[in-house]
């Protein structure tokens, strides 16, 4: 299984997952993938970690993405017309940006941008972050100097908050709540009226209730756009030429999650394209078990200590491994969309090289099943980190000692 | 992690503390924040230290956030074998009361401290526009969240005790926490006086007072989780939140001694077998724990990994270790049994370190805190 056909069809990737899944290495990677074959991709993400950020050359809150530097780009293979560039986003720019581009006025826009409940409450409305994101995606795939767009879904503990946001995003812009907060000119006070307000300014204490009037009187066409916006961009997100992919790894509170995610997508007619089955630990079904009476006759006794307890490593690894093979087998059973298997990278991927590994497990596939079948040629970055066994590796006597 | 105030008092308080481990570090205290990034086991610690506090006699409350998505069970309630915890503390075990804590229950003890009357106060909170309103407004659902925790947090009986001597709190994914932690100062610029401010300073004097609320940061003993709880800290340093010890979870079992991993390195050399992954992992950990030794200047627990059986189970047995552990002379921490073979690691009775190599003696700075190690205990 593979990402590579989705490459002709689609321009949007959206990688969605529960926290510490690797959702910012494998955007990182599939950008890093489509790039190599010769896609201009920008890969928008939230908050990468600091290492991965200086293995791109970015950094955070500059005003615009950051194209990976020639030398750099040339290292892993990506060569014209393929190019990739990053961006990390600003929630707080990108909400400027917004608000200037949206407000009637450039006096109007600063007047709202100035308001102190505005500057001090960074996630200004909930889903406001992750609808600047889809914010921000649509407009780079509409500006046409990209032809693919990844985004990294923000962090947070459950994967369904993503999808979440424009109908929070709504319920904050709700007509009927502003009509609540804000006085209508000349108009009547009903019952209700007086009372939520006799509850909003015991709640906010007369002072503060009088900014938070401020505030939503200076944003509430702003809202109201900014819904109309988030209802077009749900539509958006459901045309054929985007791909949801949803980042996972192994154990059955992870599985149980994906699962939910799956389900929910689907619910909302989105279109999920792909699993990304991360730091799986299938691949290494394929190494072989070393014997540790292999050096037996010329080696000092504490090799043979090493290698006995090696050989107890090994035992403990393939129970392990067992278990991820049956996991990946029931995820794929379950899934009518492909699931692609990265393997545990071991140091965690941080630079280029280890994206780059990760993009030719995305984009070249392997045929877990067979093994024999699998594709050996080398990677045109040279850096594919096989999983089998390197070219020159002396043979080794195999005994399965868990058969 | 920001050197200490240079008053007297600090710093009798920093040496009291850095005789004590990094569990009693956390449960001289009422408050623990549990936090670290998503799938370090933050969860699990959480239940687990929750299960040890009750075992010490204490009343603990084990709180989680409420989420704004549609999640039909919680992990940290399923330790408990309960779907989710109500927004009222319920005996989920043996002196543990479980809660979420919710945005709506939250603003209703608000409005009820306010109004004197509870009725008012869900009459108010059931007009749909300030349901919606709480929500989706500009932190609202934070405040309310913090005042439902605060109501908790204040609670006293009629004897004067607080109802819940021990707090544990399972706190959301890092950026959440953080917003979560800054809160009460984000709003105090905004709002100087009234009931919210009010609520504000309370929540601080309780959650900013290194002598009652502490953070335990939970990481993995790899590359990228270290860096992103080294992050962590600078963060909660940032907040106001003291950080009373990080637990790194999940080490794997070290079998080799130091000469053999030597020798391995030998005889792999260039080759890709069945046992290197682990292998690996052995290293990367002595690695990890060096680089958390040195940066962190606060107490190191250690968790070994538990292969099988009920993990919140084995969790609570290597935490109870450091909190038997007697003070280490000078913040030294013992050195390391020397190990036996995997082979009989699961009839192993005297608890053995989790991580064998003595790296961690000689890296973790005694200089910096206290540093608890954790024999792990493999399940038969």
């Amino acid at each position: 299984m593979s990402l590579e056909p989705l490459l002709e069809s689609k321009r949007i990737f959206i990688c969605a997952g529960t926290g510490g899944v690797g959702k910012t290495s494998v955007s990182a990677a599939i950008g890093l993938g489509a790039a190599q074959r010769g896609r201009r991709v920008l890969v928008l993400t939230i908050d990468p970690s600091r290492r991965l950020a200086e293995a791109l050359g970015i950094q955070k809150n500059t005003p615009k993405p950051i194209p990976l530097s020639v030398s750099d780009a040339r290292a892993v293979g990506i060569v014209p017309p393929g190019s990739l560039a990053v961006w990390v986003l600003d929630p707080r720019r990108v909400s400027d940006e917004t608000v200037r581009r949206l407000a009637p006025s450039p006096e109007s826009a600063e007047r709202m941008m100035a308001n102190p409940i505005y500057q001090q409450v960074t996630n200004l409305i909930a889903g406001m972050q992750e609808y600047t994101a889809m914010e921000a995606l649509h407009g780079f795939v509409q500006e046409g100097r990209y032809d693919i767009v990844v985004l990294d879904t923000p962090p947070s503990r459950n994967a369904l908050n993503f999808l979440e946001a424009p109908r929070r995003l709504k319920e904050s812009s709700d007509s009927r709540l502003l009509d609540l907060i804000l006085p209508r000119e000349g108009g009547k006070k009903g019952t209700t009226r007086r009372f939520v307000e006799r509850v909003l300014s015991a709640v906010f204490g007369e002072e503060f209730f009088g900014d938070l009037q401020v505030f939503f009187r200076a944003f509430r066409g702003l809202f109201a756009q900014l819904n109309g916006h988030a209802q077009a961009m749900r539509v958006r997100l459901a045309e054929p030429d985007v791909a949801f992919i949803l980042v996972g790894v192994g154990g059955e509170q992870s599985l149980a999650q994906a699962h939910d995610f799956e389900e929910r997508i689907r619910e909302l007619g989105l279109p999920l394209e792909a699993i990304v089955f991360n730091r799986s630990l299938v691949p290494l079904a394929r190494r072989p078990f070393l014997d540790p009476g292999e050096l037996s006759r010329d080696h000092p006794s504490v090799h043979q200590r090493a290698l006995g307890k090696l050989h107890a490593l090994a035992r403990k690894e393939a129970r392990e491994i067992d278990r991820a093979c049956a996991e990946a087998d029931a995820l794929a059973d379950r899934s009518d969309v492909p699931v692609v298997t990265v393997p545990e990278m071991g140091s965690g991927v941080d630079d280029l090289t280890g994206l780059a590994a990760v993009a030719d497990w995305l984009f070249r596939g392997e045929a877990r099943d067979h093994p024999a079948a699998q594709d050996q040629e080398p990677s045109p970055n040279g850096a594919r980190q096989a999983p089998s066994q390197a070219p020159g590796t002396p043979p080794l006597r195999i005994a399965n000692p868990v058969s | 992690m920001p050197t200490q105030p240079l008053d007297s008092a600090a710093a009798a308080r920093t040496f009291e503390q850095r005789s004590l481990s990094g569990l009693q570090q956390l449960f001289a205290r009422r408050v623990v924040l549990v936090t670290g990034k998503g799938g370090v086991g933050r969860t699990t610690v959480a239940a687990a230290l929750a299960r040890l506090g009750a075992e010490q006699g204490r009343r603990v409350l084990l709180a989680e956030f409420e989420e704004p998505s549609s999640l039909r069970t919680s992990p940290l309630a399923g330790q408990f074998g309960e779907d989710v915890f109500p927004d009222v503390p319920r005996l989920v075990g043996e002196n543990i009361w479980g809660v979420t804590l919710h945005v709506v229950k939250g603003t209703e003890l608000f409005l009820t401290s306010l109004f004197r009357v509870a009725a008012l106060a869900r009459l108010a909170l059931r007009t749909a526009p300030l349901r919606r309103m709480l929500h989706s407004g500009p932190s609202f659902h934070e405040m309310g969240v913090l005042y439902h925790l605060l109501h908790h947090l204040k609670a006293t009986r009629p004897d004067k005790e607080w109802v819940y001597d021990l707090v544990i709190l399972d706190m959301p994914a890092t950026g959440h926490t953080l917003a979560l932690t800054d809160l009460p100062r984000v709003l105090l610029r905004l709002v100087s006086r009234g009931p919210i401010a009010r609520a504000m300073r309370e929540g601080q004097s309780f959650m900013n007072d290194p002598d009652q609320a502490v953070a335990c940061v939970v990481t993995l003993p790899e590359p990228l989780p270290v860096s992103e709880c080294l992050e962590l800290l600078e963060g909660l340093a940032e907040t106001d939140v003291h950080v009373g010890a990080v637990l790194a979870n999940r080490l794997p079992h070290n079998p080799f001694t130091e000469e053999e991993q030597a020798a391995l390195e030998t005889i792999l050399e260039g080759r890709e077998v069945r046992g290197q992954a682990l292998l690996d992992r052995i290293r990367r950990t002595d690695a990890a724990l060096a680089r958390l030794g040195k940066s962190i200047g606060v107490p190191l627990i250690l968790v070994g990994e538990v292969d099988d059986g009920p993990v919140s189970e084995g969790v609570v047995d290597a935490l109870r270790a450091d909190l038997r552990k007697d003070a280490p002379p000078g913040g030294l921490p013992a050195e390391p049994e020397h190990p036996g073979d995997v082979e009989d690691a699961t009839a192993a009775d005297p608890p053995r370190p989790s991580n064998v190599t003595p790296l961690p003696v000689r890296t973790l700075e005694p200089a910096e805190g206290a540093h608890g190690g954790v024999p792990p205990r493999e399940r038969p």
